[in-house]
Order: C-alpha cells, then structure tokens, then sequence
C-alpha cells in the first residue's frame, strides 16, 4: 500500500432539509483497492458517494486526491479527476447502439470531424471482450437484457480510464456467471492500479472481492476494518446492529388443496413445455441464470403476455387468462421483478398505491373513502413494519425495501390465494429482506400458495418448499428445498445438466 | 424514523424556505394568478368592473369545458388535437337534430352523443390500435371537420326552435349560464379524478402504465372511458358554442380550440407526459389566459399581435414550473 490514499474524505458531514444524513464521515480508499462500503439503505451510503461524485456538496468536510485537497463542485470536476459513478439505476440510451452509448459526450472524430464508427466499434468490441462479453457494437440497447447493460456500463468506465470506479449494486441484475467475470475484471483493475469502492448488499460477494470494508450505520463511521480480520456475521451485525441468522427459514408444514396446475405452458422463444403444481400453503421457488424465461412464464401465467398454449387450472378449474385483471379474478397477485419500471407507480402516493388493485375494497356508492384506505394502510403499516412518516407522500420518496412493502400490501389487499413474487428481494436491504422472508412465510401458513421467481439461488434454498431450476425456457430440474445445494442447482441452471423424464 | 418527523415539522429555519420552493411548487399557477389579475387591476381600473369580471368568465367558459376533459386526457398521458373539429361537427349535427325534432333535449343529446362517440372512435385507436394519440386525433382533426363541412356544405347552419338560444344567454343571479355549466363540470371532473376508481386508474395510468397493467388496471378501457370522456365534454361545449349565436360554422367554429385548450392544461401545471397534475390548475390556467385577452382588449392591444402575447405566456409558465 502506498503512503498516500487515493482518495480521502475527511469528517464529511451533510444534511437535508435539517436532518442530519452524514456525521462526520471519513473514508479512504487506497491506490488498487477494492473497498466495500457497506451499510442498510438510508444508511447515507449513496449520500457519500454523490458527494464524491459531485452530485451533491457537503456540509463540511474536505476531500483529497492523492493528497490533494479538490472541491468536487459538480460531477464533471469529478470526472476528470478520474472517478466514474455506476448507478444502480443505469444511464443508458435505449435507442442508441452500443457503442454510441459508451461513447456518449466523447466520440470519435475523424479529421474532418465526422464520427469514426469503426474506430468506436473496434474499441468496443475490445473493452466488452475483456469483459468476456461478445456483442455487436451496432446493436441497439434496448434490444439488450438489463445485465449486458450493466456490463456496459462498467466498460464506459474503463473506457474513461478512470483511477476509482464506484459501484453501486453491480451484481444485482447479473447472472452468476456473469458475476464471476465481472469480479475477475476487477481484480485485474486493481493489479492496473485501479481503486473500486463496491456498495452492495451481497456479504457473501464482497468478501470473494473486497480488500476493506467500511460500515456505515444511520450516517455515522460504524467501522472500517480489514476484510479478512471480519467474518460475514459480524459485518452483518455491524450493520443492522443485531445478529441476522442465514439459515433456512422454512417450516414444515401440512399442505392444502391444489391451488394452481400449469400444463404444457409453452410460448414460442420464450419458453416450453412448463408443468408444475402448487398447493395450498406450498412455497415453490424457479431460479435460473438471466434468460432462463422464468420472468416471461410468469408474466404469461398473469395474463400480461397472451400469445402462449397450454392449459392453466386454478383450484381444479381451467382458466383462460387473457389479462392481469383475469389472473387477479381467478385469484393470483404478482408482484414484479424491477419495482421502478413494473410495481410503483411514482406519482401516487404510499396509500393509492396500495390500494390500486382492490379499490373496491375501498369505495361506498362509488366513490373512494378516505379514511377506510388510511386505516387500512395503518394496518398494513404495523403488520408489514412499513417505515413512513406520512403515508399522502409519493412512494418514491420511500427506501427500497418499503416500496416493497407496500407492492406487498397492495396484493394482501387483494387478497388473492395464489401469490407470486418475481426476484422479492432486489435492492433491499438486509433487515428488510429478512422481514419480507418471515412475511412470506406467514402467508404460506395462512394457506396461501406461493411463487418465488429468484436469480440468487440462496434465497430459494432459503425459503421454498419446491425448487424449479429453470435454462432456456424449460424447467431441468426440480428439487425439495431441503434435499439440493447451491452447487447442484448451478449445474442444471447452466444446463450443464439435465433431468430427463423425471420431474414431478 | 424520529428524524423524518423532524423533518415534517420542525420549525427550523432552512424549513421556511423549503416550505416556500412546495408552496411554489404545488401552487405556482394561482401565484402566477394572483400576480396578473394585480397587474391587470393596477393597468386598467375598467378590469375590475363586475361586468368585465363576469365576461372573461363567460368567455372562457366553452374552452374552460374543453380544457377540463384536456386536462384528464394528458394525465392519463396522451393528447387530444380534435376537439376544435368535433366541437363543430357535434354542433351542425346537432342544430340538424334540433330543427328535424323541433325538441331541444334531442338537439342537446345529439351533441352529446356525437361528441362522446368520435372520442369513443379516438379512443378506440388510442388503446386498441396502438396509434400514439398525437396521431390518432390528428386523424380525427380532419376527417370531423371534413365530414362538418360536408354535411353543412361549407357553411354555416342555424337552430329554428325558439328557446335553444336560451342555453347560453340566459342569466341565473349575475352568472351566464354557460359559467354555471363551467363550474358544474369542473365540480364533476373534480370529483371524477379524486374520488372515484377512474380517477385513481388515470394518474396510474399516465405515470407508469406497465405498473397499473401489472396491477390488474384495465388500461384499455381507461384510455377509450379518458376520450370518451372529453369526446362529451366537447358536445357540452359545442351546445354552448352552437346556442350563444343560434348558429355554428362548419369552417371555422372551434379552429385552434385544441391549442387554448392545451395551453390551459399545460399553464396549469400539468405534465405533459402524464400522472401528474391538478384539475384546479386547469381552471387557473384557463383563467390566466381570459385575463390576458381581456387585457390585450381593453388596452386595444392589436388583434394579431395577441396570439404572440399568449405563446410567450404559455413558455414563461413551462419555464418557471419546476421541471423534474
């Protein structure tokens, strides 16, 4: 390690609005380091990092480059000083290709100053092969899945070359695999002298990758520590301030009557021959790598998509499901993966979008009663542990794992039998995910049949009763949640293997 | 959590001035308002006169109708550019209705029906063709005023059945009563977007239509109900265009009333992409834009220079809203 950090934020403290978000802040991160910075959301993680990224300014508190003290006054200062922010919320143009999109403010002139294509295209291709990603350059983004994004986002940092790339949440819509490359690509960037500092709330990643890590807890240092001298739980402890078990939290429990029987669900390019049943009080998990079709199955099976074959019975009864409205009559939920794009509606606020799917729950002579939907959130409010001051603000002024819970909510009040959840947990923080877990849970003993559609296999060893392994649009494996591991599932996620005739 | 509460209610210091950007915010068109009504007094006593108050009202009440169902279109996030055409259509048919029946009721219920059926057609292509509404109403634009100008051979028609001109030249108290009929469907429309499903379907709609599909919202139906919608409210305008004078042109009645409309929308706060936005707002706009005509009057402003007073308007207002 060199004398010097890289980068040094000294006693950075900012608020809004009068509260205090960062209380005398300091962190460094040295030259080639990859330092994890850690903490639940609202912690003041992103506070910090849009400081350093001159999104916003601090209060007080001065931060050095190399020694250096610099005003980072607004994010291009901050550029050029080398430092690229990767928001969790990617920055992409859609109906730009790929390589207009990562040269975007910084393109290829020729001498007559016209755009050099093939000199953009070639660098492209490079900076993505590195990554092990092989993609026409000409492609249009939006014709991309959300992880090569992702991927193409890290590139445009490494085309920059910038001295510290901040991540915030990379993995969260990679696959495994892709995962893995990603980690050996920084690794490598730390041998080139590059420092990362990595935000995420997968432990088990950033102990694989991480040098430091620094805990911030409700604005303040919690510690910064070697990542070898911490284990996992004391780092999780760290965090949420108690001990948060890892263990597998399902209970067994008698099943109810068959609440839902998919047969030979097939939809041309997205998937296949699907059968699988859920009881009553069942938990059934799908996993998969990104594009396995698990999302489009059951965006299908909720009448979203319509063009598929196949029958679908619900308690007993075929059901031809042609729109969401018809899969929330035959009495299924959904709540979708992406909340910001799929669940939230952000102009409205916490209690509307609760009650957005049952609003007849709520209306007397047709018109919609206040006062019942505000003492119905209060409910919702105190069961699900739902943080919010005043429940009239819009949901986006929520935190990830709040959002969630009102998504959560809005289905309860539906109140349907068949509920399923796409990647429930994505974006949210520990304590949270923990309280969604034991929600779910509680819904199964109530009888409800669940779906869990996750891309961590973890979290489906975690809580379901059935676990569907799913590659290419076809299920290749299914196990009793007690009797796999992460290993085997991988095998038949990659379709290294397959099950035969077997399932079921 | 105790810090968010502070945040709601402490009495701090930099509060006062966050608390002034929302009111701003929220409220920035009554400001606006309140500021132009000021100027308007202070520029020409004559503006204050209760008559003169009275006659803006009057003279916005017809695009004030119009402006309302606008205002539920864009929240819902698309636009509707034929109004101005199907006012004048719902009117020459409707005047053909009254003089074959000689029954007022029916002349009225044809305008309204009219009107409610193109908006139907529109919304119709809006939801279920998947034309982008800009282009669908374009459409319509045309073909109403074409089909308005055939039917009325290029002139104009007028109502035989005494008491039709009543509608729009009778008093009630010191209001006309196309003020009163203004009021009530602003009344109506209000409680329409904050108290029932529809409503609430709308803004979801308008701010994220794959969450209020996921959400089991029947996002069709929303979007033909939102043209059916303004598609009425234009037969309500178009009785009140075609009963002020006994007559309507098939050629130039309603002409640019999309645009006064739109203007009143957009003066008014409401984003044009939709989700966001406030009926009361509408009003305000569409008054905003009745004082300043009833300025550009009294001061004998030239005619042909008003429509550039307003556009400079319609930009001031988009500039100093506060753009996310």
């Amino acid at each position: 390690m060199t004398s010097q950090p890289f980068v040094a934020m000294n006693q950075i403290e900012k608020s809004f609005n009068g509260v205090p978000v960062l209380k005398k802040v300091t962190l460094e991160v040295e030259k080639g380091e990859i330092h994890a910075l850690l903490g639940e959301n609202g912690a003041g993680k992103s506070t910090l990092m849009n400081i350093l990224g001159g999104v916003h300014q601090p209060d007080s508190g001065q931060i050095f480059i190399e020694g250096k003290q610099v005003t980072m006054a607004n994010p291009h200062i901050s550029q050029t000083h080398g430092i690229s922010f990767i928001h969790q919320e990617l920055n992409m143009v859609g109906d730009l290709k790929v390589y207009e999109n990562m040269f975007l403010g910084s393109e290829i002139r020729n001498k007559a100053g016209f755009l050099n294509v093939e000199e953009m295209c070639r660098q492209t291709r490079e900076i993505l092969a590195e990554l092990g990603v092989f993609l026409n350059p000409k492609e249009y983004v939006r014709n991309l899945a959300t992880s090569y994004k992702q991927l193409i986002e890290i590139s445009k940092a490494l085309l920059h070359k910038s001295q510290l790339i901040i991540m915030d949440e990379p993995t969260t819509s990679l696959a495994e695999h892709e995962v893995g490359r990603l980690f050996e690509l920084m690794r490598n960037l730390k041998k080139s002298g590059v420092s990362i500092i990595y935000i995420s709330h997968k432990l088990k990643e950033i102990q694989a990758v991480c040098d430091r890590y620094t805990v911030l807890r409700d604005g303040q240092l919690v510690k910064t520590d070697d990542m070898q001298s911490g284990n996992l739980e004391e780092i999780t402890k760290l965090m949420v301030g108690k001990a948060i078990s890892q263990e597998r939290f399902v209970h067994e429990h008698e099943f109810g009557e068959m609440a839902l029987e998919v047969e030979r669900l097939s939809s041309p390019g997205l998937f296949k021959d699907i059968d699988f049943t859920v009881r009553k009080g069942q938990i059934v998990g799908f996993t998969g790598l990104a594009g396995d079709g698990r999302t489009e199955l059951f965006e299908s099976l909720f009448g979203y998509r319509k063009k598929y074959t196949g029958t679908i019975k619900v308690k007993g009864k075929a059901m031809k499901i042609t729109h969401p409205r018809t899969a929330l009559q035959a009495g299924m939920g959904y709540v979708p993966k992406d909340r910001k794009e799929n669940a939230i509606i952000k102009d409205l606020s916490v209690v509307h979008n609760m009650s957005l799917s049952s609003m007849g729950n709520f209306e007397r002579w047709g018109f919609i009663q206040d006062k019942r939907e505000l003492e119905k959130f209060s409910n919702y409010e105190k069961t699900l542990n739902i943080k919010v001051a005043n429940p009239r603000i819009t949901i986006d002024k929520l935190s990830g794992g709040n959002q969630q819970k009102v998504i959560i909510a809005k289905w309860l009040e539906a109140d349907t039998d068949i509920l399923i959840f796409d990647n429930p947990t994505q974006g949210i923080d520990v304590g949270a995910k923990q309280e969604i877990y034991q929600e779910i849970l509680e819904l199964a003993k109530l009888g409800k049949a669940i779906i869990i559609l996750s891309s961590e296999a973890p979290e489906v060893l975690r809580i379901c009763h059935v676990i569907n392994v799913m590659y290419h649009g076809e299920i290749t494996a299914r196990f009793m949640g007690d009797e796999t591991n992460e290993e085997e599932i991988m095998h038949y996620a990659t379709g290294a293997k397959r099950e035969g005739e077997h399932i079921g | 959590m105790d810090n968010i509460n502070t945040k709601e209610y402490s009495p701090e210091s930099p509060s006062m001035k966050s608390r002034l950007s929302w009111l701003w915010s929220e409220y920035s068109v009554i400001i606006a308002f309140i500021i132009i009504f000021i100027a308007a007094s202070v520029m020409n006593p004559r503006f204050l006169d209760i008559n003169n108050q009275l006659n803006i009202l009057m003279q916005v009440s017809i695009i004030g109708i119009i402006a309302l169902g606008m205002t539920v279109v864009m929240l819902s996030g698309g636009i509707d550019l034929s109004v101005g055409s199907v006012l004048a259509l719902a009117g020459v048919i409707s005047v053909l209705a009254l003089n074959a029946s000689g029954s007022i009721l029916i002349g009225v219920f044809t305008a309204l029906l009219v009107g409610a059926f193109a908006g139907f057609l529109n919304g119709l292509m809006v939801a279920k063709g998947r034309i982008a509404s800009f282009i669908a109403t374009l459409g319509m634009m045309a073909a109403a005023r074409s089909i308005a100008l055939y039917i009325a051979e290029g002139g104009s028609v007028s109502g035989e059945v005494s008491g039709f001109t009543a509608i729009a030249n009778n008093n009630v108290w010191i209001f006309d009563l196309p003020v009163l009929i203004f009021f009530a469907m602003a009344v109506l429309i209000y409680i329409v977007m904050h108290k029932t499903r529809f409503g609430r379907y709308v803004y979801a709609l308008g701010s994220n239509e794959k969450a209020a599909m996921l959400s089991a919202i029947r996002v069709d139906r929303i979007k033909i109900g939102v043209y059916t919608l303004i598609g009425t409210l234009v037969g309500v305008a178009a009785v009140i265009e075609t009963s002020r004078l006994n007559s309507i042109s098939s050629s130039s009645s309603g002409a640019q009333y999309e645009l006064d409309a739109i203007a009143a929308v957009i003066i008014g706060g409401t984003r044009m992409t939709g989700g966001r936005g406030k009926i009361i707002g509408t009003i305000f706009g569409i008054l905003i834009l009745g004082i300043l005509n009833n300025m550009m009057n009294l001061m004998n402003v030239s005619p042909h220079l008003q429509g550039f007073v307003k556009g400079l308007i319609i930009i001031i207002a988009v500039v100093f809203q506060k753009r996310e």
